[in-house]
C-alpha cells in the first residue's frame, strides 16, 4: 500500500506542492519558534523589569506564531486532501472493488500524508534556519529581546520538527481518509451520486459549533471586558472564521448569485453559471480569501476601536490643559511660573502583583503614585467605592475589573512587592472600569526619588502662553489632546507588533492556500475548458472566462471576510461600551482595500497562468474517445 | 464437474425511492447461473440487467429474495466479507475506466493479491499477462495502451486471483469489432479450456452470440432464454422484446 502513496504522490505532484509548502513553512515556523521561545525561556537573568518583560511578550509572541502557522498548515494540508480523494473517487472505487478494504484505502491516503510530512519536515527542518535569523531580527526590531540575543540549536529540534510535520499531515489527512474509505465499489460501476454531495455532516457540525461558540464568545467579552478583551476578540476573529471556512459551500453560492445581475453577455453568463455549478471549487478559493480578510479585518478593526475607546476615554476623564513630561521631579519649578494651577505630579511605579502570597507567584505590572488632592483636581473620576481622600501611606486605590476574580473590596488587603520588600497594601477606593488605565493609584511616597513622571497641569489664562513659558524652562509640554494621542498610540504598540507579526505569517499562508486552490482546481478542469473550446470559445475567451469566475471568487470571499469581521468588531465595540460607555468602532478602510486588490491580484494572476497551461494541448485530444 | 449453480439468486427484488416514486429495478427475480459455463444477461435500457449484476456480485443489497455465490449466501454478508469475496471468489471486468493510471499494467494484475497480502511472483503474473497475450506489454502504463489492450490487462487482472465467477459489464462496449473479437475470443477460450464461469451483461448481439446461453430482462424480470445463441437469434428476440 506504501508502494501505491508513492506512486500516487509522485504522479499527482502538482496537486500536493501546495501542501508540502505550507508543511515546510509550518515546521521551518514551529521549529524556529520553539527554539527561539527555549532560548528566551533558559536565558540569564535579564537587568532590568522591562527586559523581564520582553523576554515575556517574546514568549507569548512565539507560542502564538507556533499555534497559528500549525493550524493553518493543517488547514490546509487538509483542503488538499478533500480535493484529491474527490478527484480520485473513481480510482479509489476501483480499488475497492478489486479487493481493497476500507482499511486498506485509509491506509493509502495515510501514506500519502506520511509521505508529505516527511518531505515538508525535511525541507521545514532547512528552511528553518534562515527563518529563526528572521524571526530573531523581528523580536529585536520590536524590542522585544535584547540585541545579542540567539537562539540555540537543539539536536532534540529534528525529531520535534520531523514529529510536527508527520502529525501536520496525518491530522489534515484524517476527515479526508474516512470518507475515502466511505466510497463504495460501485461507483467505479457507476456514479451514485453521493461523492456530489460538497456540504458534508461534519461541515456542518464544524460551522454550526464554531459561529455559536463565537457569539457565545461575544457575550463573555462584554462580561469579561478589560484586560481580557483583546486576546478574547482575537480568538472570536478565528472561531468566526472558521466557522464561514466550514459552511463555505453553503454561503459562497448564495452570495454569488447577485453576480449574475453584473455578468452580463454570453461569457458572463458561462462564467456566472460556472462560479455557481463548481461549488467545491469555488468554496475552496474563496475560504483563504475569507479567512485572509476576516482575521486582518478583525484584528485590525479591534485593535482600532480599542485605541479610539482608550483615546476618547482619557480625553473624557482628563480635566486639564498641558501635560509636561520630565525625568526628574520639577514640581517646584511648575508651581512657580505664571499662569499655572493645579498641577498633579504622577510617577509611573512599577511593582509585582501578588496573587497567592502563600504560593509565591508575582506579576510584574505597574501604578502611578499621586497625591490624591491634585489627581482628583485635574482628572474627572468617580470613584465605585470608598474614597480617593484616604489615599495615602501603606493604601491603594484600584480597578477591580483589572481582575475581576480576585474580589477586591474596599478594606481589603493587595499583597505586593515593592522595590522587593513585600507588602500589604490596604484598599481605599475602587477606581471605574478603565480602557486607557491606570489600574492602580498609590500613595505619592510610593514614588521613587528620580526618575521619569509626568504633571498634569490646569492653566489659568492663555493655554498657549503659558506653555511658552513652561517650555522656556527647558521643560516638555504638549497639549493633552497631543498627549493622549500620543500615549494610546504607544500603548498600543506592543499589540500592533504582535498583530503584525501573526498578520503577516497568516497573509503568506493564505497567499499560498489561494494559489494551492486555484492550481488544483484548474488541474481538474482540463476536460471542461476542452469541451468549451471545441463547442466554439477561443482559448483566450476561456481564459477571460476562468478570469472572470476567479475574480467573483475573490470578490465573494472578501464580502464574506467582512461579515466575520463585523462581527468581531461590533462584538469589541459592545464590551468597550459595557467598560466604559463610549460607544466606538473604527475600522482602517486602506488596509482592507489594499488587501482585497492584492488578493484579486495574485487569484486572478493564477488563474490566468493554470487556465492558460490547462488549453495548452489541441482541445480534440482531451474531448475524444481513445482508440 | 459441480452441479450446483456457481450464482443463485432466488426472489431477488431490488426497490429504490420511496412511496410515490417507488422503482423496481428488479422484481422477484429467480435466477441460476450454472459453473463452467458463459450466461449473457440482456435486455432493454432499463431493464435491470446492470442492477442484476450488482446484486449478484455483492455490490448493491437487495431489497428482498437471496443471493449465494459460489455456495455461499452474501444477502446480509458484512462489508469485511463482501470485500474478502471481491478478493477471491469474484472477479469483475467492465466497459471503461478499468485499470489505475499510476500503475504499469503488470501492478495493475498484481494489485488483487497484494491487497489480499501476499506477495505475488513476478513469474505468476507474467504468465497471467501472457495468457491474454500482453506479456510484452508488462511495463507499460494503461495511457500507453490501446482500449483493446487495457480490457485484456483488465481481464488478466480480474483472473489473476482464479475466481470462480468473473462478471463483466459491457465488457466490449468501448472496443471496435477487430478487439471486441479478440477480447470475446480470450473470453471463450478461458471456458473452454479451464472452466471459468461468466456472467456478462451487454447490449451487443454479436458478444451474446459468443456466450453459451442468453436471458433476457424486461422491467426487472426475466422474461426469455435462448440457449446456443446465435447473434441473429438474439437480435431477433431483443427487438421482440422492444415491442
Amino acid at each position: 500500500m506504501l508502494r501505491m502513496s508513492w506512486t500516487t504522490f509522485r504522479d499527482h505532484w502538482p496537486i500536493f506542492v501546495g501542501a508540502v509548502v505550507s508543511v515546510c513553512l509550518g515546521v521551518a515556523l514551529v521549529q524556529s519558534s520553539l527554539l527561539l521561545l527555549v532560548s528566551a525561556a533558559t536565558a540569564d537573568a535579564p537587568g532590568s523589569a522591562a527586559a523581564a518583560e520582553g523576554y515575556e511578550v517574546a514568549i507569548t509572541l512565539l507560542a502564538m506564531i507556533l499555534g497559528v502557522s500549525s493550524f493553518v498548515a493543517v488547514f490546509i494540508v487538509s483542503s488538499t486532501f478533500a480535493f484529491t480523494v474527490a478527484q480520485r473517487r473513481r480510482d479509489l472505487a476501483l480499488l475497492r472493488l478489486t479487493g481493497a478494504g476500507r482499511g486498506q484505502v485509509r491506509m493509502l491516503l495515510l501514506g500519502e500524508a506520511l509521505l508529505l510530512g516527511l518531505l515538508g519536515s525535511a525541507l521545514g527542518i532547512l528552511f528553518g534556519l534562515p527563518v529563526m535569523r528572521l524571526e530573531t531580527m523581528m523580536l529585536d526590531a520590536f524590542g522585544f529581546v535584547p540585541s545579542g540575543f540567539a537562539g540555540e540549536w537543539r539536536s532534540w529540534i529534528v525529531w520535534v520538527s520531523t514529529g510536527t510535520g508527520v502529525l501536520v499531515a496525518l491530522c489534515g489527512v484524517l476527515a479526508a481518509s474516512r470518507r475515502a474509505s466511505r466510497i463504495r465499489p460501485l461507483e467505479a460501476l457507476r456514479e451514485t451520486g453521493e461523492g456530489a454531495r460538497v456540504m458534508t455532516a461534519s461541515r456542518w457540525v464544524v460551522g454550526l459549533l464554531f459561529a455559536g461558540g463565537s457569539v457565545a464568545m461575544m457575550a463573555v467579552v462584554q462580561a469579561v471586558g478589560g484586560e481580557a478583551a483583546l486576546p478574547i476578540s482575537i480568538f472570536i476573529s478565528f472561531t468566526l472564521v472558521i466557522a464561514l471556512a466550514a459552511l463555505a459551500p453553503l454561503v459562497v453560492p448564495l452570495v454569488s448569485w447577485p453576480f449574475g445581475l453584473l455578468f452580463r453577455g454570453r461569457l458572463g453568463r458561462l462564467a456566472h453559471a460556472n462560479l455557481r455549478a463548481g461549488v467545491r471549487r469555488s468554496a475552496a478559493t474563496a475560504a483563504p480569501v475569507m479567512v485572509l480578510v476576516g482575521l486582518v479585518a478583525g484584528l485590525s478593526g479591534t485593535l482600532a476601536t480599542l485605541t479610539e475607546g482608550t483615546r476618547q476615554e482619557s480625553l473624557r476623564t482628563i480635566a486639564a490643559d498641558l501635560v509636561v513630561t520630565a525625568d526628574r521631579p520639577v514640581g517646584a519649578v511648575l508651581a512657580g511660573i505664571d499662569g499655572v494651577g493645579t498641577v498633579s505630579e504622577e510617577v509611573p511605579v512599577p511593582f509585582q502583583l501578588g496573587w497567592d502570597a502563600d504560593d509565591d507567584v508575582y506579576d510584574t505590572t505597574e501604578g502611578l503614585a499621586v497625591d490624591p488632592a491634585a489627581y482628583a483636581a485635574t482628572h474627572r473620576v468617580a470613584v465605585t467605592a470608598g474614597s480617593l481622600a484616604d489615599l495615602r501611606d501603606g493604601t491603594v486605590a484600584l480597578d477591580p475589573g483589572y481582575a475581576s476574580e480576585m474580589g477586591w473590596q474596599v478594606g481589603g488587603a493587595l499583597h505586593v512587592r515593592l522595590d522587593g520588600t513585600p507588602r500589604d497594601l490596604r484598599i481605599v477606593a475602587l477606581l471605574p472600569d478603565t480602557l486607557a488605565g491606570p489600574y492602580f493609584l498609590l500613595p505619592a511616597d510610593t514614588a521613587p526619588a528620580g526618575g521619569a513622571r509626568r504633571y498634569v497641569v490646569q492653566v489659568d489664562g492663555d493655554v498657549s502662553t503659558v506653555a511658552g513659558r513652561i517650555g522656556e524652562q527647558g521643560l516638555g509640554v504638549v497639549t493633552v489632546d497631543d498627549w493622549v494621542r500620543q500615549t494610546a498610540d504607544d500603548e498600543q504598540r506592543t499589540d500592533i507588533d504582535i498583530m503584525a507579526a501573526l498578520l503577516g505569517m497568516s497573509t503568506l499562508y493564505t497567499v499560498i492556500a489561494m494559489v494551492n486552490a486555484v492550481v488544483i482546481a484548474a488541474s481538474d478542469r482540463y476536460g471542461e475548458f476542452a469541451t468549451a473550446r471545441v463547442s466554439g470559445l477561443t482559448r483566450g475567451q476561456v481564459v477571460v472566462t476562468a478570469l472572470a469566475e476567479s475574480l467573483a471568487v475573490v470578490t465573494v470571499g472578501v464580502l464574506l471576510g467582512l461579515l466575520a469581521a463585523a462581527g468581531t468588531v461590533i462584538g469589541i465595540a459592545l464590551a468597550v461600551r459595557d467598560m466604559i460607555g463610549i460607544t466606538v468602532v473604527a475600522v482602517q478602510w486602506p488596509l482592507l482595500v489594499a488587501l482585497a486588490l492584492g488578493a484579486a491580484a495574485v487569484v486572478g494572476l493564477t488563474s490566468v497562468l493554470t487556465t492558460a497551461v490547462a488549453t495548452r494541448t489541441p482541445p480534440i485530444r482531451l474531448v475524444a474517445a481513445r482508440d | 464437474m459441480d452441479a450446483s449453480p456457481v450464482v443463485e439468486l432466488r426472489g431477488v427484488s431490488r426497490v429504490y425511492g420511496r412511496r410515490a416514486t417507488t422503482v423496481r429495478a428488479l422484481d422477484n427475480v429467480d435466477l441460476a447461473f450454472p459453473a463452467a459455463s458463459w450466461t449473457a444477461v440482456m435486455g432493454p435500457s432499463g431493464s435491470g440487467k446492470s442492477t442484476l449484476l450488482h446484486c449478484a456480485a455483492g455490490l448493491e443489497r437487495v431489497s428482498a429474495g437471496s443471493v449465494a455465490v459460489a455456495g455461499a449466501d452474501i444477502t446480509g454478508a458484512s462489508d469485511a466479507e463482501l470485500t474478502r469475496l471481491r478478493r477471491t471468489v469474484v472477479g469483475f471486468v467492465f466497459q471503461s475506466f478499468n485499470l489505475i493510471g499510476s500503475l504499469s499494467a503488470e501492478q495493475n494484475v498484481a494489485m488483487p493479491l497484494r491487497l489480499a497480502g501476499r506477495r505475488p511472483a513476478r513469474r505468476e503474473v507474467r504468465e497471467v499477462l501472457a495468457s491474454v497475450g500482453l506479456a510484452d506489454r508488462a511495463r507499460h502504463r494503461p495511457r500507453e495502451l490501446s482500449g483493446g489492450q487495457q480490457q485484456r490487462v483488465a481481464i488478466a487482472r480480474a483472473m489473476v486471483t482464479r475466481p470462480a465467477v468473473l462478471f463483466a459489464d459491457e465488457p466490449t462496449g468501448a472496443l471496435d469489432t477487430a478487439s471486441a473479437r479478440m477480447v470475446l475470443g480470450l473470453l471463450r477460450e478461458m471456458v473452454d479450456a479451464a472452466g471459468q464461469s461468466i456472467v456478462m451483461v451487454t447490449h451487443d448481439p454479436a458478444a451474446a452470440a459468443s456466450a453459451d446461453r442468453v436471458v433476457f430482462l424486461r422491467d426487472g424480470r426475466v422474461v426469455d432464454r435462448v440457449e446456443q445463441p446465435t447473434a441473429r437469434a438474439v437480435a431477433d428476440r431483443l427487438a421482440r422484446l422492444e415491442e
